[in-house]
């Protein structure tokens, strides 16, 4: 891994503790703005503001939790980058229906079952990734970040508040941040480069205060300096009728981790080829453990941040230490009600500012994922379509009319129906991309340079990788070599071969016993003592140069089957 | 296909081994070894630049030439493996049982030191 020139802190070094903690803040400042779902969603379930806080409270402590576990590599959890979790827009719609139809005791529930099922979507991401490609992370990162703009600019405007126009005080606060941020982010060096959306935030929330716009907070009614969070307010309820939206919640929860990071791969290695699916895979778990964490709390369902992606390499801060800091910060402001006001009276235009900062880096992240891809056709129309019809239903809504009520709710973003698009499409364009060419050898006359013939122009003519192609090479020939060596083989021997732009298959069939394909290596006495250690040598090499193996016999007939990851 | 060259440099026999070892070949080179390492060859450098594939036969191959190598107390080297044979050493675990040089003249280096 190559560190880019823009990185200012790798992800394995370590900044100075002044870097860490103000980096920290900064990522607690853009995830605060967050923090009001679990008030609206507490606020639809009718909780008090005593609850309220206490869900907000629970959301900080979970926040931290999966910040850490997203961070650290410990096993089959975390990615190891920072990437810490927001509450996220992704449960926000289906936790508005729990909290409607079943109280914060079915948000907190279903919340913790979209987690569990994230968990189990994680373990099956490497087998799946062939309906996950490059593209489509790319797609999903892209319409993130406009998602993101989308709500960045409305939150600015003030038109989230109200059906009505743009407040010009708002919108005039909103810009004054946003051209901060911009200007120390183009023309700032140092610090100020790396704190500009701290700094813009600052400078917007004065702003704010002193045209009177920086309300009292409406759910944090305690004066005490520390406050354990109450937990009056657990309790946990399963809703099968509810069991659609957070699972289309979850599965696009994983597909933003994906996206996120696939977009730290990338913008850690000045080498990326191509996203590293155990570490996506590791960092969908610590996502799906942190919704887990806060449904067992009473908190919001989190997801990682693409904000958060955004500030990173903004900034050039991708350190994982931060994500210690970040941690920090939320657990004190989870017991320090307080100092937790600053963020949850967040001026909406300075928020939203920060937003529409950060969905700029995800917009662009997003296309050069995509773009990193040669764009045939196929993939033109997936990305083409999924684009018009995301942005559609949100300039017009009034589309998905005809749908039912609930599922115009679950696909009534750009996200959601773009993603969904997206994927329907890729599915569908699979179909006839698979190539399959075969030969057959006779054990009398095996052509060695002919069966290597057979291996390079199949692969070339299908775009393999090289390095794919001289495995299965090798394991073409070996196992010919040592099956007819055997001559325990008759009649001629059967080769299939057949690529997918995910997999290579080789599968040898004859007459005759199966391979041994031993997992241990035979010692170098066994090798020397007899051709049958030979061939358990050969065996173990053929297991260890493929992906997966598999052998299988039916009558006298056997089949060697060789799988090639690509 | 296997072509075999042989040469003197001084105390050190060369053996140049291009093509392919396998179960077809792997007898051949087999006999040649031997021949080798029982003329008391004092060091022995496999060169395998211009090697394109050994498969397990060719390793069972070098593991007898090296066992015979050790009872003579002939130094045997091996060098100029392509990446992609040298990772077919590392997949059948013989890279670290072997004496093995990038160059034909790091090998003859370390037969002379």
């Amino acid at each position: 891994m190559r560190k880019p020139t823009n990185v200012v802190y790798g992800v394995d070094e370590a900044p100075p503790s002044g870097v860490v903690l103000f980096s920290g803040l900064q990522h607690v400042g853009l995830a605060s703005i967050f923090l009001v779902y679990p008030v609206l969603v507490a606020q639809a379930a009718g909780a008090s503001a005593e609850v309220a806080g206490a869900v907000v409270s629970m959301t900080l402590i979970a926040l931290a939790i999966g910040a850490i576990l997203q961070s650290i590599p410990l096993g089959p959890v975390g990615s190891g980058y920072l990437c810490p979790p927001i509450a996220s827009v992704v449960y926000l719609v289906p936790s508005l229906m729990a909290a409607k139809y079943g109280g914060l005791a079915a948000v907190f529930g279903m919340t913790l079952a979209a987690g569990v099922l994230e968990l189990g979507l994680a373990r099956i991401l490497w087998r799946l990734r062939a309906l996950f490609p490059t593209e489509i992370a790319g797609l999903v990162v892209l319409l993130v970040g406009i998602a993101t703009g989308i709500v960045g600019l409305r939150t600015a405007s003030g038109l989230s508040q109200s059906a009505g126009g743009v407040d010009a005080i708002d919108i005039s606060i909103a810009l004054l941040t946003l051209a901060i941020m911009v200007a120390l982010n183009v023309w700032g060096r140092g610090w100020l480069r790396l704190f500009c959306v701290l700094i813009g935030m600052g400078a917007g929330y004065a702003c704010a205060w002193a045209l009177g716009r920086v309300g009292a907070s409406a759910h944090v009614s305690s004066d005490a300096l520390l406050a354990l969070p109450s937990l009056g307010h657990l309790a946990w309820r399963f809703d099968a009728a509810l069991a659609i939206p957070f699972a289309i919640a979850a599965i696009a929860a994983s597909l933003k981790v994906i996206g996120n990071v696939t977009t730290l791969q990338k913008a850690n290695d000045a080498d990326w080829v191509r996203a590293d699916m155990g570490t996506v895979g590791r960092g969908v778990t610590a996502d799906g453990l942190g919704s887990i964490a806060a449904g067992i709390l009473g908190g919001h369902g989190l997801n990682t941040s693409t904000a958060a992606v955004g500030l990173a390499t903004a900034t050039g801060v991708q350190s994982r230490r931060v994500a210690w800091a970040v941690a920090g910060v939320l657990l004190v402001l989870a017991f320090v009600p307080k100092l937790g006001l600053i963020f949850y009276n967040m001026p909406l235009p300075v928020a939203g500012a920060a937003l529409v900062f950060s969905s700029t880096f995800i917009v662009i992240n997003g296309l050069e994922i995509m773009t990193s891809r040669l764009l045939d056709a196929r993939r033109t129309l997936v990305i083409g379509l999924a684009l018009v019809f995301g942005l559609a239903v949100e300039i017009y809504p009034v589309l998905l009319e005809p749908l039912p009520p609930a599922v115009r709710m679950a696909l009534g973003t750009s996200l959601v129906l773009g993603t969904v698009v997206g994927l329907g499409l890729n599915l569908l364009f699979r179909i006839g991309l698979r190539r399959t060419a075969s030969i057959d050898v006779q054990p009398e006359a095996v052509d060695a340079a002919a069966l290597e013939q057979f291996m390079e122009s199949h692969g070339a003519s299908w775009g393999a990788r090289r390095d794919v192609i001289e495995r299965a090479k090798f394991n073409l020939q070996q196992s010919i070599e040592t099956l007819v060596s055997s001559g325990a083989i008759s009649g001629p021997l059967h080769v299939q071969v057949s690529f997918d732009e995910f997999l290579l298959d080789m599968r040898v069939s004859y007459d005759g016993p199966p391979l041994r394909l031993p997992e241990r290596r035979p010692t170098n006495e066994e090798i020397m003592a007899s051709e049958e250690g030979e061939r358990n040598l050969a065996g173990f090499m053929l297991r260890r140069l493929a992906d997966r193996v598999s052998v299988a016999a039916r009558g006298d007939r056997s089949t060697i089957l060789f799988h090639f990851d690509h | 296909m296997i072509d075999l060259q042989e040469e003197s440099i001084g105390e050190v026999r060369v053996l140049g081994v291009k093509g392919r070892v396998d179960s077809g070949t792997a007898p051949a080179l087999g006999e040649r070894l031997n021949g080798l390492i029982a003329n008391d060859a004092g060091h022995l450098v496999l060169d395998f630049q211009g090697l394109e594939y050994i498969s397990s036969a060719g390793f069972r191959i070098l593991l007898l030439a090296a066992r015979r190598a050790d009872e003579a107390r002939t130094r045997l080297v091996l060098c100029g493996l392509s990446d992609k044979v040298s990772q077919l050493f590392d997949l059948g675990g013989f890279l670290d049982l072997f004496v093995i040089t990038s160059s034909r003249g790091d090998a003859m280096s370390s037969c002379v030191r």
